[in-house]
């Protein structure tokens, strides 16, 4: 009792409570896990989607200029009857990927070039099949864990928990909240329908909801968007902070129905890899065709992986080590 | 030769502002670091972090000094002092959530603390005794 009569007692006092109290909101916030359960179940969603269709909602404004249907003879002279598979490809009578390496602005550049049979083989896992905070699993321990054949990174929903941002994937909705403008990120989001085409909504102006109701298979929530109806949705001068600095980076688009590409560029590797900006991964995708590109999670989070194997080299710029994230987005079964 | 209640009163005062000047500078200095390496991801509260001791702390107490007012007791000290550092904590706290790219509410409590205890130190200043009876004799 004698010490707390001290001076300086009551500062040390007020100084652990301080300490102890920012340890705890910095456990809270990056390491405690707390799962959460779907708001919407898929057969909730699927029930709704067998009669709406898609991008015809009054509050949606669809910027997908895909036709509505595959085109299935040129998807045909893709697949083969039966596995096909290199280092760099994999074909067989549904999917077919091949992924090549380009060289631009000082990196490497990867791009996987994707045709499905049925859009339903593009698909998103969490990591530990689990929606919450702090819940984080290497690329490819999710991938492996999905039988995946090509996964990247996904929108590393887990920083936005709580915050805000539309989460559905696989048809169920986990969190219908817009996003807070405080969290570092766009409110333009990327939505794969059920029918395989992609548009990009706006979260002031589309609800969870109208997007369930419209079938609505997936949503990623990261940005922003490079790419609309072929055409560069950013620019050197619109882009801020991390976006427009080289990084590593990871995207995924479409060029038609059934035609999708996964691209993803190393970085922070010196004069080896510089990184790209989004606005360069912009121009390199509109240089390969895609019609609708939207910025993923980056940095040392980018990670493609390829018939059990990594492709690319994470790396946070201190070490080359894949990182935990949140979700992936994957082809498989 | 002694030196007088006022004197001492001053220099301490002074002391006080020169510590929170200090705090300013190296709370300033760490963010522009912790920014230096968050890949150009830059946060108003980080960046902006050491304007609660400059502006809360050394100000007031170097205002104190230059008036010559009396130098305020250990329980009002100690209370604002308290709540400007609840402030800058949870500015470095909150700039830190930003630049990861997510957000908490616990991060208001070091807002309402800080709020309270600067209020309560301040309040126990000017309703003192002492300073009520200085304020009449100069009135």
């Amino acid at each position: 009792m004698s010490f707390l009569k001290k001076p300086f007692a009551a500062g040390i006092l007020y100084a652990l409570i301080l300490l102890g109290f920012t340890a705890y909101a910095a456990l809270d916030t990056f390491v405690i896990p707390r799962t959460y359960s779907p708001i919407i179940s898929e057969s909730q969603s699927e029930s709704s989607a067998e009669t709406s269709s898609n991008a015809e909602s009054g509050e949606m404004s669809s910027e997908s200029n895909v036709s509505r249907e595959p085109d299935e003879s040129s998807l045909s002279e893709w697949f083969t009857e039966t596995v096909v598979q290199t280092d760099m490809t994999y074909s067989d009578p549904h999917i077919a990927i091949t992924i090549t390496k380009y060289r631009e602005y000082g990196t490497d550049i990867f791009l996987a070039d994707i045709r499905l049979s049925d859009p339903s083989y593009l698909k998103t896992a969490f990591a530990k099949d689990s929606f919450g905070q702090n819940i984080r699993a290497l690329t490819s321990t999710t991938a492996k864990a999905h039988n995946a054949l090509l996964a990247i990174n996904g929108d590393y929903y887990g920083a936005r928990v709580g915050s805000g941002g539309y989460v559905l994937r696989n048809g169920m909705l986990y969190q219908d909240r817009p996003m807070s403008s405080r969290v570092t990120g766009t409110l333009d989001d990327l939505v794969m329908w059920n029918d395989g085409s992609f548009s990009i909504i706006n979260e002031k102006t589309t609800t969870a909801d109208s997007l369930m109701k419209g079938g609505a298979r997936h949503l990623l929530s990261f940005g922003p968007t490079m790419l609309s109806n072929g055409q560069l949705t950013v620019s050197p001068e619109t882009l801020t902070g991390l976006s427009r600095s080289k990084n590593p980076r990871t995207a995924i688009g479409i060029v038609d129905i059934g035609h999708y590409v996964f691209a993803v560029a190393e970085g922070r590797q010196g004069n080896a890899n510089a990184g790209l900006t989004v606005y360069e991964m912009a121009l390199f995708l509109q240089s390969h065709g895609v019609t609708t590109a939207y910025n993923l999670d980056g940095g040392g989070s980018s990670t493609l992986y390829f018939n059990g194997q990594l492709i690319n080299h994470p790396t946070d710029g201190t070490s080359f080590k894949e990182r935990s994230v949140s979700d992936i987005v994957y082809i498989g079964y | 030769m002694s030196i007088s209640v006022t004197e001492r009163n001053q220099k301490s005062v002074r002391r006080i502002s020169y510590v929170w000047l200090i705090t300013a500078a190296a709370v300033a200095v760490a963010g522009r670091v912790y920014e230096h390496f968050s890949h150009e991801i830059y946060s108003f509260p980080m960046m902006y972090a050491f304007l609660y001791p400059l502006l809360a702390g050394a100000l007031p107490y170097q205002t104190l000094a230059l008036l010559e007012k009396r130098s305020p007791g250990r329980l009002s000290r100690g209370l604002y002092n308290a709540g400007v550092v609840s402030l800058t904590v949870g500015s470095v706290f909150d700039g830190v959530l930003e630049i990861y790219g997510t957000s908490n509410s616990l991060t208001s409590v070091y807002a309402v603390a800080g709020v309270i205890l600067m209020t309560a130190g301040l309040l126990l200043y000017l309703l003192s005794p002492h300073t009520r009876k200085k304020q009449s004799k100069d009135g």
